[in-house]
């Protein structure tokens, strides 16, 4: 297969580069030149400054001034090309004319566009795969500081979920659900061809266009990694022209959309006093105590632990461009204080995009970008013990300082841990990181129907971290106080090198692709930890104070070698066919080599005589495709059975240490890539020259080969181990209806776009009720993977409100009292036990949906959009800590307390209480999170051009904006949208998780 | 010039992807493999000290959860609130399957028996000497025998896995005798290969042979009691402890309270080794036995983990052993600040929450736990440095006078003179003399009930292998202790559940009768 592939490659370029000698003469023009001169306009009348115009074949260029005009000496019988971004091109043949008056057509969005489809281009009414596109107009409408949020609600079929307000964390991206348990569920990201590239290294504003590759006939071609979908960003390129300088700033003040409804100091210690009682413990609070308090709400934690930034965006280009060469150049910097103490994230993006053209034959682009991120503490992964959790869980009757104003570290009652105030101020994990990645695309057409693409990346990242953990925080009230620096360098390279080869023979038209690619990755790091040091004076920068010292390293290379194929075929421009084959050779792998194939058809039905005649559709296409894709979830050397170092020493006589090697986990040498197999049939219509637009798209995803980190039974030394167990299903169906109902002065677009998907498991090779945890000890065994079921599916008790009084005799056969949970006794055993456990709910959506909509008039934009998820769950972590009497939360804190069961007011929130039952995993802590959320709301004002040309600007747009300022949810928790899962078994689990900033901006547009 | 163009580009990408194949093969620079690993001596040792390791962890035997499910007996209790449901649930004999620090005793053991089986399966192939290699293989088989020792006994018979195996294989749960055969051949082995001593205070740590002596005859005397009721090891329990008695290796110390604040001192026959600095902390000591009403100047506080129950502790013998062991006047902190004091209350004050007496030996560990006067208390840590003690002298002498009286149907001098060595130190008088066998035995008994109050699991196994637990749920005091509404099969509860997800993962065990 590959040796194949190698032939065909050399033969194409060897016979190519022959055939190539003898093409070419040049193109000059011996007639004598004459001046010709005119203006160049939009449909409205508007003249357009900056238009190209070129003679074709020739390198003779003019732009049009600032009102529109040209001149330009071109010979008679010459072609005039005029070129302007967002506008059709036109040509016009000079028959004697020496003035012309130009009209230039708007693109119209939609069926005529050039889409990228990976390794090429293809014009939008040819794609036979399943593809959405968002472009930078969209992009442009939202303070963005990440582009995983422009997916957001934009893209039929694409979930995104802000899964932590912290800065600087990226989003969860899931292309048609969920098709792996322990590999990654996020798309392929390619940037401008380089697979893998870094999604944070891309500014929004720099982007160009996202198309999102969604079947397996647009997937395939990335083989072994397309099978969560694959998004294809493409940056911005430089226009012919004088420099063209864009500036775009926004500023925001953020905040936590909601507050937990918890006590004051009263109320909380009369509570204790209540939880106290029912233990046969003296009161905690005197009489005196409690009268005070009456006049001291106390503390409020949860403000104390927060706070309220401004978070400011400067972004800045310049780009332009001649007839050699085009530029552009870019800088951006974004800077996000967290909405918790002593949190940020800073971030530094520069840019610059050359395109050259050698000669007639020959184009070099080259792509440069530095990513300069700076953060601190954003690396709270959820957990009960981060001071957001403890927030919620601290006594309001401690004061945050002493009256010296040293911290009290900790409290007599509530949470045992240690302040949590102190604890965010007092920690530091500061990440610095340089990443450089550099991109060289040389495209040489061999022949007018051969082209060479070597598409060449290398990125550099190192990073330096640098942590303190003193003696004023958690760590340290139990010696384990540390100061840490952890460097590492990763490096990667990517040669991509494809021939397309195009020929159009009457009705029959061929692209022929043919690929070879290789990758390789490198990870080097050094971790020094000094532990318990004799002075924190100078923090984290000297670690030889320390009085135990800890260095560990590792490394690891990996490479990837593939090959491709890919055939798209188009009959009379109605029938199309796609297939390809992508082999890639993995060195995670024993057995190297795996293959996917894909096919996919289309019929443009809008082009047959039948159809035209209705005169209804502009746009009438069938779709359907076949494929397999592939999930890499396979580490390096995962299939080596390995000794594991570093970790701690035993000491024979208490103080002198002894290396330890324990054996490792066993490994299995047969593992596959997971593999999906998808088939897709879509249908895409429109109506109206495209003022109404209509896809859909339904999909049945078998993925087999499922990867899972299996436990290996407690007797062979218990941990995990990765094996081929299983497979899984995801059958869905996606909607996308697009318009714009008015268009007159009051100009209305509108996108709407839902997605269903249903996601089962249908094979665990045997195995059945794995219970899974997630991070910390608050969510231990809520989760389960079951064959028949979704993933992320909870297992519990189910919880029935509280034992009554009049049922005190059968709560006693279960060890219970009045006022304790009452559970389902699925069995009638007269016990809770394992087989009581019952799913209790599941924590992912069955549709999501969002809604644009874009309402202009005169010079005003009015903006807004929704985004919203149905059908999905949390299971609380934070909420049962508030309750009192669960782990380290001794006492409770939630006013749910004020309305505990009690021999006079029987409710169905049980009492405090010495049973260990009442807090066991189960359906009492399952929410419904669905919701519906305004996720922007924005009113923009375009300054009028008249006012600004004299100032030199070409357009001004200033905006005011909203943020998730508007959820309708019923789930009493932060933020329906987070969750603290790590994949997509603990899918709707969160514990401590830092809610999304409800945001305020301020924001302005400008071209000069 | 085009064709000069593409001949560079033809050679470049030719030699590209006939150069990159190689690239393929993995080459793991920084890891340890079989391929490269386990062939010297010094490998063999890290191989070693890493069954040990496991043994230190939180998951297996560094804290409280390592006696989760003997807080059915009488020397444990816990607080009737806080997040202490799952020792609370065995102190109500109410485990369940499903509880989850239950889980540091049948994992922690099983890592262990991991490593010791690598050091088994692989010591051979070592290039190094015999005696070295005996010695190395010596500590696995005993430390093997230790997990298997602690697994059949709290979870009754569990799969014998004495090889690597390979991942997928799912053996049956062997029979309780088979578990102990497997542990009297591994202790056989491991006391004709261990030194009787390795002679360098850098190695006290390693299990000796006289170590792998004293847990033989704790194994034969259990053995000879429930469920396998095998008497005739009696005499073979009196014996390997006699052998240990004699060597003259060890001797009790003379204050009992200073055997928890030193380490590996005259009478520690085996212990387990902690170290704070290197993230080995053992916390069982320390906070972990503070009452929550306790905070100290500094604002540390304890964790209220676990405690005796009132009965068990006003039955004990007034001694000064007593006085060591138990913590009776708590030091309630007053005002805040710089003019921090402490007031002084009983245990059964009202002031305090549980109304329960303490443990005083498991305070201070070796000055890095609770520091404090008889008035004042500074700080209250939870990580110590100090080691657990697993086999102390007491035990072997206590081992040999009921092995030895039950064997030959009735004491003898040395059984008595065994059993006085112990009282006489906890400043008790001799034992009355003239005692039937099984008079002896429970004598001895309610001996190694105080002398090892609150010590892992010793007091829960003789509750199992006698079988006295109704015995110990009847003198329980029925006011502020946690309530058993247990109303089972009591026999039942000697033995812990399997924990749940091993239920799973191997469908073909059932599961122990009762849960």
């Amino acid at each position: 297969m590959k040796r194949f592939f190698c032939m065909l490659l050399v033969c194409c370029i060897t016979w190519s580069s022959y055939a190539t000698a003898t093409h070419l003469k040049g193109n000059k023009y011996t007639i004598a030149a004459a001046p010709v001169s005119g203006k160049v306009k939009d449909s409205k009348g508007v003249p357009l400054p900056g238009v190209s115009v070129k003679i074709e074949g020739s390198n003779t260029v003019a732009l049009t001034d600032v009102n529109g005009g040209f001149k330009i000496d071109a010979p008679a019988g010459a072609t005039l090309l005029f070129t302007y971004v967002g506008f059709e091109d036109q040509k016009v043949v000079l028959n004697g004319q020496t003035t012309l008056d130009i009209t230039l057509a708007e693109k119209t969005i939609g069926l005529n566009e050039v889409v990228a489809v990976g390794y090429g281009i293809q014009q939008k009414r040819d794609v036979t795969g399943a593809t959405s596109t968002v472009t930078s107009k969209e992009i442009a409408k939202r303070p963005l500081v990440r582009v995983e949020q422009a997916l957001q609600g934009t893209t039929a079929g694409v979930t995104v979920s802000s899964n932590s307000g912290q800065p600087g964390t990226g989003l969860s991206v899931k292309i048609r659900g969920a098709n792996s348990i322990t590999g990654s569920t996020e798309p392929l990201y390619v940037i401008d061809g380089y697979i893998g590239g870094n999604i944070e290294s891309i500014s929004p504003s720099d982007i160009q266009s996202l198309e999102i590759l969604k079947d397996a006939s647009a997937t395939a071609i990335y083989g072994s990694r397309g099978a969560n979908g694959v998004v294809l960003i493409t940056t911005k390129t430089g226009k012919i022209g004088k420099p063209v300088i864009n500036i775009n700033t926004w500023v925001s003040k953020a905040s936590v959309p909601k507050e937990l409804d918890l006590m004051n100091a009263y109320d909380f210690a009369r509570t204790v006093n209540a939880q106290f009682a029912t233990t046969g413990n003296p009161p905690a609070f005197s009489d005196d105590a409690l009268n005070n308090f009456k006049n001291n709400p106390g503390t409020d934690w949860q403000k104390a632990v927060q706070q309220k930034p401004w978070i400011r965006s400067y972004q800045g280009d310049i780009s332009g461009g001649g007839e050699n060469v085009n530029y552009l150049v870019s800088f951006n910097h974004l800077d996000q204080p967290g909405l918790i103490l002593n949190q940020y994230y800073k971030r530094t993006t520069l840019r610059a995009n050359l395109g050259i053209k050698l000669n007639d034959r020959m184009d070099l682009k080259v792509n440069l970008t530095a990513l300069l991120p700076q953060s601190r503490n954003t690396g709270y992964s959820g957990d009960i013990t981060d001071p957001f959790a403890q927030a919620t869980q601290w006594d309001p009757t401690s004061p945050i300082r002493d009256a010296n104003g040293n911290y009290i570290l900790r409290a007599q009652y509530g949470s045992i841990q240690i302040n949590p105030v102190a604890q965010a101020n007092n920690q530091l994990v500061d990440v610095n990181t340089t990443n450089i990645t550099g991109t060289g695309v040389f495209i040489y057409r061999i022949t007018n129907d051969l082209t060479l693409t070597s598409n060449n990346t290398y990125e550099n990242q190192s990073q330096l971290t640098q942590t303190l953990y003193g003696p004023q925080t958690g760590l340290g009230l139990a010696n384990g106080d540390y100061a840490a620096a952890a460097t590492g360098r990763y490096r990667a390279y990517q040669t991509s090198d494809f021939l397309t080869y195009k020929k159009k023979l009457g009705d029959h038209s061929l692209t022929v692709t043919a690929l070879y690619e290789f990758q390789n990755h490198q990870n080097t790091n050094i971790n020094a930890q000094s532990k318990n040091l004799s002075t924190y004076a100078l923090g984290y920068y000297n670690l030889g104070l320390g009085t135990t010292q800890l260095t560990t390293s590792g490394y690891y290379q990996d490479a990837l070698q593939s090959f491709m194929g890919r055939v798209n075929y188009t009959y009379k421009d109605k029938y199309l066919l796609t297939a390809s084959l992508r082999s890639d050779g993995s060195s995670h792998l024993v057995q190297k080599y795996s293959t996917f194939p894909s096919v996919a058809l289309g019929w443009n039905a809008a082009r047959e005589s039948f159809v035209e005649k209705w005169n209804v559709f502009s746009d009438l296409k069938l779709r359907a495709s076949w494929g397999k894709t592939g999930n890499q979830a396979v580490a390096p050397y995962a299939t080596i059975p390995q000794y594991v170092t570093g970790g701690p020493a035993y000491y024979f006589d208490g103080t002198t240490s002894s290396i330890t090697t324990p054996l490792g986990t066993p490994v299995s040498n047969t593992l596959k890539w997971e593999t999906t197999t998808t088939t897709d049939a879509g249908l895409d219509m429109s109506f109206f020259k495209g003022r109404l637009t209509f896809t859909v798209d339904a999909y049945h995803k078998k993925i087999s080969n499922l990867l899972y980190a299996k436990q290996v039974p407690s007797y062979d030394g218990g941990g995990t181990y990765l094996a081929n167990i299983g497979s899984l299903d995801n059958k869905g169906i996606e909607f996308a209806l697009g318009g714009t109902p008015l268009a007159g002065k009051v100009r209305w677009s509108t996108n709407f776009t839902i997605s269903f998907n249903k996601n089962r498991i249908t094979s665990l090779g045997g195995d059945d009720n794995i219970v899974v945890n997630n991070i910390g000890s608050a969510q231990t065994g809520v989760s389960i993977l079951k064959v028949g079921m979704p993933l992320g599916e909870f297992y519990g008790y189910q919880f029935l409100g509280t034992w009554k009084t009049n049922e005190a005799a059968q709560a006693a056969q279960f060890g219970m009292k009045p006022g304790d949970a009452k559970y389902t006794d699925v069995n009638g055993d007269h016990k809770y036990t394992g087989a009581d456990l019952m799913p209790i709910g599941n924590g992912t959506p069955k549709y999501s949906f969002g809604f644009i909509n874009d309402v202009s008039y005169g010079n005003f934009t009015l903006s807004f959009m929704f985004q919203g998820t149905h059908g999905n769950q949390i299971y609380s972590g934070t909420i049962p800590y508030t309750l009192g009497g669960l782990g380290d939360a001794r006492n409770a804190t939630s006013t749910t307390a004020l309305n505990i069961w009690t021999p006079t007011n029987q409710t169905d929130n049980p009492t405090f209480s010495s049973t260990s039952q009442n807090f066991i995993n189960s359906s009492r802590f399952v929410y419904n999170a669905s919701y519906i959320k305004l996720k922007n709301l924005s009113l923009g004002y375009t300054i009028p051009t008249n006012v600004l040309s004299r100032a030199g600007f070409k357009s001004v747009e200033v905006y005011v904006s909203g943020q998730n300022i508007w959820t309708i949810t019923k789930y009493p928790g932060y933020d329906p949208e987070v969750s603290n899962s790590t994949n997509a078994i603990t899918q709707g689990l969160e514990t401590g998780v830092i809610p999304n900033p409800k945001t305020y901006t301020l924001g302005l547009r400008a071209t000069l | 010039m085009k064709t000069r163009y593409s001949i560079t580009v033809v050679l470049f990408l030719a030699t590209y992807i006939f150069g990159c194949k190689k690239q393929l093969t993995e080459d793991p620079k920084g890891n340890l493999t079989p391929l490269n690993y386990l062939k010297t001596q010094a490998d063999l040792d890290a191989a070693v000290a890493s069954i040990y390791a496991k043994y230190a962890v939180d998951g297996a035997y560094a804290f409280t959860n390592k006696s989760t499910s003997y807080f059915g007996a009488d020397d444990l209790t816990t607080d009737p609130g806080l997040n202490k449901g799952d020792m609370r649930a065995f102190d109500q004999l109410n485990g369940s399957s499903t509880n989850s620090s239950m889980l540091a005793q049948w994992n922690g053991p099983w890592t262990a028996i991991y490593q010791a089986n690598n050091v088994i399966t692989n010591y051979a192939q070592v290039n190094s000497t015999d005696d070295l290699k005996r010695k190395a293989a010596g500590q696995a088989y005993f430390l093997r025998a230790w997990g298997y020792y602690n697994l059949v006994r709290t979870f009754g018979g569990v799969p014998l896995v004495d090889k690597l195996i390979s991942v997928n294989d799912r053996p049956p749960r062997a029979s309780v005798g088979d578990i102990y055969n497997l542990i009297v051949s591994d202790l056989k082995i491991a006391k004709s290969w261990l030194p009787v001593s390795y002679n360098d205070p850098k190695q006290i740590g390693r299990a000796n042979q006289m170590a792998a002596r004293a847990m033989l005859a704790d194994v034969y005397l259990t053995m000879a009691g429930w469920p396998l009721k095998q008497t005739a090891n009696y005499a073979l329990a009196a014996s390997e402890a006699d052998t240990v008695i004699r060597s003259g290796g060890y001797t009790l110390m003379s204050n009992y309270a200073s055997v928890f604040t030193t380490n590996n001192n005259s009478e520690s026959v085996f212990g387990l080794q902690f170290n704070v600095g290197g993230s080995s902390p053992n916390r069982t000591y320390g906070a972990s036995s503070v009452p929550l009403d306790e905070v100290a100047a500094d604002g540390s506080s304890g964790w209220d983990d676990y405690y005796p129950e009132i009965n068990f502790f006003l039955n004990a013998p007034k001694c000064v052993r007593t006085d060591a062991t138990f913590y009776t006047t708590l030091k309630l902190r007053q005002g805040s600040g710089s003019n921090v004091t402490f007031k002084l209350v009983p245990w059964n004050s009202s002031e305090t929450h549980a109304g329960h007496p303490y443990y005083k030996k498991f305070r201070a560990a070796l000055g890095d736990g609770v520091v404090e006067t008889a008035t004042t208390l500074q700080s209250i840590n939870p990580s110590t440095n100090k080691t657990t003690d697993i086999i102390r002298y007491p035990l072997v002498l206590l081992d040999y006078a009921e092995a030895q009286a039950m064997s030959a149907g009735g004491p003898s001098a040395a059984a008595y003179a065994a059993i006085n060595q112990v009282r006489t130190r906890a400043g008790l008088p001799n034992l009355q003399t003239g005692l039937s066998a099984t008079d002896f035995q429970k004598a001895v008994v309610n001996e190694r009930a105080y002398e090892f109050a609150g010590e892992f699991g010793i007091r829960w196994f003789d509750i199992v292998r006698l079988q006295l637990l109704s015995e110990v749920i009847a003198a329980r005091a029925t006011t502020n202790e946690n309530p058993i509404n247990f109303t089972g099969d009591i026999t039942q509860r000697y033995l812990a559940p399997i924990p749940q997800n091993d239920m799973y993962i191997n469908p073909s065990w059932s599961q122990n009768p009762g849960y």
